[in-house]
């Protein structure tokens, strides 16, 4: 154990006397970590919204509201049979906002004249208030385009002319004079509306709203979390910090093994009485404790300087261990496969880079189109982002967070083994 | 010491070493000398233990193959490469294995070092700023930590000045004079010649002589050969026995001047190879 802790301490000299690897490790994904902060704060992505949306409704105008979302050129829907299951979606992620049409859709649209209302509820993840605003704009204006062809429905619009002649008729504040003037509108409305089903027409209804008239409501609420504190746009930069400061830190890791095989040292180490796997855990260890520092340096700096909260903090510190874990076999996988210090300077790093980009390093995973999202896939920091988020912002169930700790695990246990055979190939070599 | 039974390594289809035999005794300087691609660090590899032979045998010390750990636990190897960390200090390389090797009293056995390599006034320097012949000495110090009875020197003057050069070579002899067993590859003849008791002479992967330089010289050197000038002509003749031909020459008078250049490791190689060792 003495020669493991012997050989961590000196990789950690190694690399904190290293400036470049200094910056690179901790300096570059704060930096990463507080730019993001406000981008992300200012304005969301230029991708479509992506949207969960559930119809509880079995009604035409729900149905055609419904469609015409999904036919939006400004969304992608996936629909979801209930609520919580739409909620899932925005709370892990995979959807910016949940859009519910009610069962009594149809009964707030009949109700329009009569203080009702198509009533819609929005439920917005609340890292994306700034597409709140169009998400909103978008949903009043599909709903105003169901009205004339609700107008255009026989039924619809008698059932709605009968309940808008019926509130007239019972309200009491109403003078006899008015009550007539406004049956007479009921007619002329429910005569325009008949002359709309014979000819089959349906002109745009957008923009018919005014005064005391409200035929649409659109209601917007933030996800609820399931424990209290503050959220901001600095919950979704600190795991791109992290994924850039892990980065750093295994590629200067990995490096660092390649040039103590190329340049002799890793020999005179193995002369000493240690195995090669006391050798790699040394190693190993140095790296999992720097990228460990790493992602603590980054939430703390969320906690304490932009105030975010840590919503499980347990399964906060098994995902980093995870990914610290994982990061390390890949480390170690990166110096078996490379032969050179150039190789591992230059392909290493650049192989880290690109998989750091697809798996949320510059966009946050949710703001990428479909296609990165599906390639993001392959990349290990996709799965130590979702490994972070879930408990630190997102308060995923704890079932939702096995997956990505089991391929972390993996990923570290393979990248070990992995590299530690293709090291000794070299070695004999 | 160290025993080398019919060992045989190649690279791909190079052949590195080819049937090599040697036995290093207790308490001497080998020196194993050849021109550069003549299989000495391989040689060296085998020795440690980090390197498998492909067929024959090393033992050291009676104990077994070096491959054992424990066994390879009695060698200190410095390599031809300065296998030091720059971005640390002289100290801290040298309590790093001191560390890894579980000795008790590092920080002792640290600074005794540094001072025989006597670089005890830079330990706190990072050794990315030392010279090269600086570096060597730090390299061969850290060879030593462990305090072990057999050395392997791998070309431990490569590319340094004449003056670190006698500095490393005074070096070996107090380790000598202290009982280590050192092994020391060079391609540098007079430092064979100077340091070493017995020479391996090797070339091709093979052990083509061993013995003192005088042993070695007598069997290949040929004669000497002995330059008498007389009323401005030169003489030369050659002989078994310089010095009687010197006498010789005087006893006939008029001699002013007289060279004898005898045989070397230089005519040894060439006899033994049929070309020089620096080509």
């Amino acid at each position: 154990m003495k020669a493991i802790l012997a050989i961590a301490r000196k990789d950690l000299r190694l690399m904190f006397r290293d400036k470049g690897d200094v910056f690179f490790t901790f300096v570059f994904p704060m930096l990463m970590a507080v730019l993001f902060g406000f981008v992300f704060g200012g304005q969301g992505g230029g991708s479509k919204i992506t949207l969960a949306l559930v119809n509880e409704s079995s009604s035409k105008i729900a149905t055609s509201l419904a469609d015409d979302l999904s036919n939006d050129a400004s969304f992608e829907v996936t629909r979801h049979d209930t609520r919580e299951g739409a909620m899932n979606a925005v709370r892990s992620g995979k959807a910016a906002a949940a859009v519910v049409l009610p069962a009594s859709i149809e009964e707030g649209a009949g109700a329009m004249f009569g203080g009702g209302g198509m009533q819609i509820d929005c439920v917005i993840d609340p890292t994306r208030r700034a597409e709140a605003g169009l998400i909103q704009g978008k949903l009043n204006e599909l709903a105003f385009r169901q009205f004339p062809r609700m107008m255009a429905d026989p039924a619809q619009s008698k059932r709605m002319f009968d309940q808008m002649r019926s509130s007239i008729e019972s309200s009491k504040d109403l003078s006899p004079g008015q009550k007539l003037a406004g049956a007479a509108l009921a007619a002329a409305g429910e005569s325009f509306s008949r002359s709309l089903s014979s000819d089959g027409a349906a002109n745009g209804g957008a923009g018919a709203a005014g005064g005391g008239f409200s035929p649409v409501q659109v209601k917007v609420e933030e996800l609820p979390r399931r424990k209290g504190g503050p959220r901001s746009s600095f919950d979704v930069s600190t795991p791109v910090g992290i994924v850039w400061g892990i980065a750093g830190c295994i590629g200067a890791f990995a490096a660092s093994l390649v040039v103590e095989r190329a340049r002799g040292t890793l020999s005179r180490l193995r002369l000493a009485p240690i195995s090669r796997m006391h050798l790699l855990a040394g190693k190993g260890l140095a790296c999992f404790i720097t990228t460990m520092l790493v992602q603590a340096l980054l939430i703390l700096l969320a906690v304490l300087g932009f105030r975010c909260s840590i919503a499980q903090p347990a399964m906060l510190l098994a995902g980093c261990t995870m990914a610290a874990f994982a990061f390390t076999g890949l480390a170690m996988l990166i110096a078996g496969l490379c032969k050179t210090e150039a190789e591992a300077n230059g392909a290493g790093r650049g192989a880290l880079l690109v998989l750091a980009l697809i798996g949320g390093g510059t966009i946050p995973l949710f703001f990428m189109p479909p296609v990165l999202q599906t390639l993001s896939y392959a990349s290990p920091f996709r799965w130590a982002v979702l490994a972070i988020e879930g408990p630190f912002w997102r308060d995923l169930a704890v079932s939702e967070q096995v997956a990505p700790l089991a391929i972390l695990f993996a990923i570290g246990a393979g990248g070990f083994l992995v590299g530690a055979r293709l090291g000794a190939l070299r070695e004999a070599r | 010491m160290l025993a080398f039974r019919d060992i045989r390594k190649a690279f791909g289809s190079t052949l590195a070493v080819d049937g090599l035999s040697l036995e290093v005794r207790k308490g001497e300087v080998f020196g194993l000398l050849g021109p550069n691609g003549a299989g000495k660090s391989t040689t060296i590899g085998i020795a440690t233990g980090l390197l498998a032979p492909d067929a024959g045998s090393v033992d050291l010390l009676g104990l077994g193959s070096p491959t054992n750990a424990r066994v390879r636990m009695h060698l200190g190897l410095a390599p031809q490469e300065i296998t030091l960390y720059g971005e640390l200090t002289a100290r801290e390389n040298l309590q790093f294995l001191a560390d890894l090797y579980g000795l008790a009293s590092a920080k002792a056995r640290v600074d005794e070092l540094l001072a025989l390599v006597e670089l005890d006034t830079r330990a706190d320097e990072r050794t990315a700023g030392f010279s090269g012949g600086m570096k060597r000495r730090l390299n061969l110090a850290a060879a030593l930590v462990h305090d072990p009875q057999l050395v392997l020197l791998d070309e431990p003057t490569a590319g340094v000045d004449p003056q670190s050069r006698n500095r490393i070579l005074e070096l070996v002899r107090t380790l000598a004079s202290r009982g280590k067993t050192i092994v020391y590859t060079t391609h540098y003849m007079e430092e064979a010649a100077k340091i070493c008791d017995r020479i391996g002479i090797v070339d091709h992967g093979r052990m083509l002589d061993v013995g003192t330089v005088a042993e070695l010289i007598a069997r290949h050197g040929g004669n000497s050969t002995v330059t008498v000038e007389r009323n401005g002509a030169e003489e030369r003749v050659v002989t078994a026995d310089p010095v009687a031909e010197v006498a010789r020459q005087f006893a006939s008078g008029g001699v002013t001047g007289v060279r004898i250049d005898r045989a070397d490791l230089e005519s040894v190689f060439l006899a033994l190879t049929g070309r020089s060792l620096r080509e």
